[in-house]
């Protein structure tokens, strides 16, 4: 049973860093605490579903299609609302995202309507591989190796390439960033295009796994959101690392002690090792100056 | 300055205390030419699927007012969105009775939504026919006001796991409900059942509203070896949980409370793992040959063609079926002491959902019985009884 | 006449006689407003939305005391509220604890988990500080939802009350609830400028500064914490009552979420900003609700939602604008409605210039 809970747990927390990257990847940059990444995730899976099941197109393409509306979708309001906030506070800016967040739950419950729906995806929900007695579903396994790919991609990305390395100078300093060159601007856009199709793999896998719904990314988006503040909300790795503890820790209270306390068990282990470690696990801790 | 401002609001509070109250009138919500009726149901937020049951029961009042009324009075609804928020179903009950003065409040979903609201209804003497929830705070303590209608979740699980011991001789039957009022109704009636033949639950799983991820919950119960396993949880737990155990190769015998009858739905969300689910049902089945069912079809044909013919739309006709019986056995001429009176006098009515009984003010549950069903692999339902009283 | 000489020029309540006969009509006026509203219901109020609105201002108060002048973060202030609904009820139902001394007591409660809370918010900050304090208000709900002796799921009915002999109604809860508001906004006010208040202030604009100058951070974190908490056990003491029912499911994040919008959206750092804030998020969330009924809009979004959307979500609309109109004061006007009112004080004040 220890094992069997091992492994369901990584493959949700594997979920939850999904989400904590998306969040981090902009939070990194501009500071902005984005509450409304569920519901963007949300709706993307949505405009997939739609893509799939009403108009038929090969999963390739609807993928494709899903990734671009994600794009736009973030473009949309980082260029539309965020940016024309006069000299935005932190609160503001919270509330301003939690305000799209609504906005897009209405849309999508408008448009939709409230009925809960399957996602169809070529990976089952249902089989499962079995390796030596632990069973992992097909579609956990796959989650596991997509979010994999994706955080060594992303890795990379902001290891080496010049966009990337671009986007760590603006984190670090925006003014000397814009001083050498960057356009910050363009930078802040491209952050959110990102983070956004993250968030939509991450939406699109959680619909697979189990139900395609408009309160769907409700409680992944909070676990998601302690996972990258376990991990520490600018360290890419940190969110992945705090995912998949996060989910294995649950998974184990569930398992051994309580499931009714199951979900908030995590927050206190968070609550505590925060105060140990205020900045969270992997990301520096800066010391600000008066 | 001082002295003009007082006298300004001197003047309002005089304007105020003159102008004569306006004239009440004999029956509160009942005119020559309408009967005004209100029901609150989520349309928005995470409990919305239930909001069909009140769009499902303007259906109907579509229905009467297109042939004529009854006694010559049209039914006004007014239908309203409480996105299963307690504050706000409040505010809709006292818009209800304090500004558009409804004769009577219909349906509702909601337990904890619903309460806040029972006891300002039933001070105000405002009759409500059957709230959508099956529990016992409904008739405990009898409110003279109040009709319920939904069969017992209590009483229904105790059934259900007679039917599931007794006819199809399980022995070890574990339960997964959903950690609320709902779900621990149901957990009585299974443990009340239990305990009288002196077995055990194997396994007694809950899960919370919130929770998203089953795979413990779904470990838990194959540890525990259960033959037969009472899912008493909202759909989308249910699904998850049959996704969950099938892939760790977990198969008992299902079965469910009438909650999840909407089959139609459930085979979708569950990608046909919902076949061979045992069910119980408060109402005729979605294709069924009854000729009130292929009235109200064709009704839902011309109306509202957008809606799902689901079980609860169409409980939302089942459910205020009784009520529009009662408003016409009182006669034209109508008031709440007639309209009650005729209630108290129904016996084994039945529409398209279950026989409603009443007997005086001793007796304010009306609906004691379901049927059980056993999904089909192609999503029809396999009738397996007629209607079984389940309340003794 | 803004100069000010001497220190209690500084903390007094009323700057001047202006001032003071406005808020004694002010006083009047709410004194006066059940009766209009029980007979005219103006823009579909009951009395009933109107205390809605008055305990959400309480909350609100307390939570900008925490947000807007100390600069901390709290996303779980449901839990703080919930802790005052639950205390009050069961201290009047089990120990039949009159209201008054129940109210108080379900306050001191809450503002002792507020101590609790403040002692992590030492060391967090921004994020960090936001999910320690959202996974609080869960695990309160998560516990009162556990322990019997709360009601359990089943949640619990509130007593009825009884004034001189006969049930409370909608207007006595109004009178006991604004007398109550009056009285803690008046407080806010007044700690607000006194030395109290200044370190809150110092907090919020540079803690490493504030320490140096000799604020005791643990003491005044602390402080603030237990300060907003009171008032939300306050507000959730006096919500049971105009509820009637209580029940652990209803006090759940979006209800924090909620708290922090109004207290945003009225305009952070100021006492009247919180109370704009709750009258027009609460009045906007019941009354938004309607909003397909409106004649002409109503018919038209109607044709508009069978064609292009659905019509079982047509509900929805009223989400949509509740966001947006979230969105476009904090776009717009940073120091919410608040800032809104100064701005246009000053364009009369100045006018023609």
């Amino acid at each position: 049973m220890f094992g069997q809970l091992v492994v369901s747990g990584l493959a949700v927390g594997a979920c939850y860093a999904l989400i904590a990257i998306a969040m981090v990847i902009i939070y990194k940059t501009s500071e902005v605490l984005n509450f409304a990444q569920g519901e963007m995730a949300m709706i993307s899976t949505f405009i997939a579903f739609t893509l799939l099941e009403t108009h038929q197109v090969p999963f390739p393409y609807a993928l494709a299609l899903t990734f671009l509306f994600a794009i736009l979708l973030a473009v949309f309001f980082e260029l539309v609302f965020l940016r024309q906030a006069k000299d935005p506070t932190v609160l503001g800016l919270i509330i301003i995202t939690l305000g799209f967040e609504m906005v897009l739950m209405g849309f999508v419950g408008w448009k939709w309507g409230p009925d809960q729906r399957a996602l169809p995806f070529p990976v089952s929900n249902i089989e499962a591989y079995n390796f030596y007695g632990l069973i992992i579903s097909k579609i956990n396994f796959w989650t596991l190796i997509v979010s994999l790919v994706l955080m060594f991609i992303l890795f990379l990305f902001f290891r080496y390439t010049k966009l990337g390395i671009a986007m760590r100078a603006t984190q670090q300093n925006q003014l000397a960033a814009r001083v050498m060159g960057i356009r910050t601007k363009w930078i802040f856009s491209f952050t959110w295009a990102l983070s956004s199709m993250v968030g939509a793999v991450a939406g699109m896998l959680i619909a697979a796994l189990g139900v395609l719904d408009p309160p769907m990314m409700m409680d992944p988006l909070l676990k998601g959101f302690a996972s990258g503040v376990l991990g520490g909300m600018t360290s890419l790795p940190g969110a992945a690392l705090g995912g998949a503890l996060l989910g294995v820790i649950e998974n184990l209270f569930g398992g051994y002690v309580s499931l009714s306390f199951k979900s908030v068990v995590a927050f206190a282990i968070i609550v505590l090792m925060l105060c140990i470690k205020p900045s969270g696990l992997l990301a520096k801790h800066y010391v600000k100056k008066v | 300055m001082v002295k003009k401002s007082l006298m300004f609001v001197g003047l309002l509070v005089f304007a105020f205390f003159v102008t004569a109250p306006a004239s009440a009138q004999a029956v509160r919500g009942v005119t020559d030419t309408e009967i005004l009726i209100g029901q609150w149901g989520p349309q928005t937020g995470p409990a919305a699927p239930w909001g069909a049951v009140a769009r499902g029961t303007d259906l109907l009042v579509k229905i009467i007012n297109d042939e004529g009324g009854i006694h010559g009075r049209k039914l006004k609804y007014f239908l309203r969105d409480d996105s299963y928020m307690p504050a706000k179903t409040k505010a809709i009950a006292k818009e209800f009775v304090e500004q558009i003065g409804v004769f009577a409040v219909v349906g509702g979903v909601g337990v904890a939504t619903g309460m806040t609201a029972r006891d300002y209804l039933m001070e105000n003497k405002v009759p409500w026919f059957s709230p959508v929830t099956g529990v016992y705070e409904w008739i405990h303590p009898i409110q003279k006001y109040l009709f319920a209608m939904y069969p017992l979740y209590d009483d229904e699980a105790f059934n259900l796991t007679g039917y599931l011991h007794e006819k199809l001789g399980y022995k070890k039957i574990a339960m997964f409900y959903q950690n609320d009022d709902y779900g621990k109704q149901g957990v009585m009636g299974v443990d009340r059942y239990l305990l009288k033949k002196n077995i055990k639950l194997v396994a007694k799983i809950s899960a919370e509203v919130t929770d998203r991820d089953l795979s413990t919950h779904a470990l838990k119960l194959r540890e525990s070896g259960a033959e037969a396993v009472i899912i008493w949880t909202m759909p989308t737990h249910a699904a998850l949980l049959l996704a969950e155990t099938a892939k760790i190769g977990f198969k008992p015998q299902w079965a469910t409370s009438n909650t999840l009858s909407d089959s139609a739905l459930m085979m979708g969300i569950t990608r046909g793992l919902w076949a061979g689910m045992i069910n119980s049902f408060f109402s005729e089945l979605p294709d069924s040959n009854h000729p009130l069912m292929v009235k109200y079809r064709e009704a839902h044909k011309k109306y509202a063609p957008s809606e799902r013919w689901g079980v609860f739309y169409y409980a939302g006709i089942a459910f205020a079926e009784p009520f529009v019986e009662g408003v016409r056995r009182a006669g034209r001429n109508l008031t709440t002491e007639s309209w009650i009176k005729a209630m108290e006098g129904m016996k084994d009515f039945q529409g398209i959902g279950l026989p409603v009984t009443y007997a005086g003010l001793k007796d304010r549950q009306g609906g004691k019985h379901v049927f059980y069903g056993k999904v089909k692999p192609d999503g029809n339902i396999e009738r397996l009884t007629d209607w079984i009283r389940i309340t003794k | 006449m803004d100069i000010k000489r001497n220190y209690y020029e500084d903390i007094e309540l009323f700057k001047s006689n202006t001032i003071l006969v406005w808020s004694i009509l002010f006083l009047i006026f709410l004194a006066i407003l059940p009766l209009f509203i029980q007979k005219y219901h103006p823009l579909g109020l009951s009395l009933y939305i109107v205390n809605l609105i008055t305990v959400h201002a309480i909350v609100a108060i307390g939570l900008n005391i925490l947000v807007g002048f100390t600069g901390q973060i709290s996303m779980g202030h449901a839990g703080f509220f919930a802790l005052g609904a639950f205390t009050t009820v069961i201290l009047i139902l089990r120990w039949s604890f009159p209201l008054w001394i129940a109210l108080p007591i379900a306050g001191f409660v809450s503002s002792a988990f507020g101590f609790i809370l403040g002692l992590p918010a030492l060391r967090l900050k921004g994020p960090y500080l936001a999910i320690a304090t959202l996974g609080f208000g869960m695990t309160i709900t998560t516990i009162i939802k556990h322990m019997e002796f709360f009601g359990g799921r089943m949640g619990l009915q509130a007593p009825k009350l009884e004034l001189f002999g006969t049930p409370m109604k909608d207007i006595h809860y109004y009178y006991v609830i604004m007398i109550i508001a009056v009285l803690m906004t008046i407080g806010a006010v007044k700690l607000i400028k006194t030395r109290v208040g200044r370190a809150f202030i110092a907090i919020r604009d540079s803690d490493i500064a504030a320490e140096a100058m000799g604020v005791n951070l643990t003491y005044y974190k602390t402080l603030a914490f237990a300060v907003s908490a009171f008032y939300a056990g306050i507000g959730g003491g006096l919500y049971a009552f105009i509820l009637g029912f209580i029940n652990p499911e209803s006090f759940h994040l979006i209800m924090s979420i909620t708290f922090l919008a109004m207290v945003v959206v009225g305009g952070l750092g100021s006492v009247m900003g919180p109370i704009c804030g709750a009258t027009l998020m609460t009045f906007l969330d019941i009354k938004l609700q309607a909003i397909q009924d409106i004649s002409l809009i109503g018919p038209a979004l109607v044709t508009f939602s069978q064609k292009y959307m659905s019509i079982a979500g047509i509900s929805n609309i009223a989400v949509i604008v509740y966001g947006l109109i979230m969105i476009l004061i904090v776009l717009f006007e940073p120091l919410g409605i608040f800032g809104f009112w100064i701005r246009t004080k000053r364009y009369w004040k100045t006018w023609p210039f």
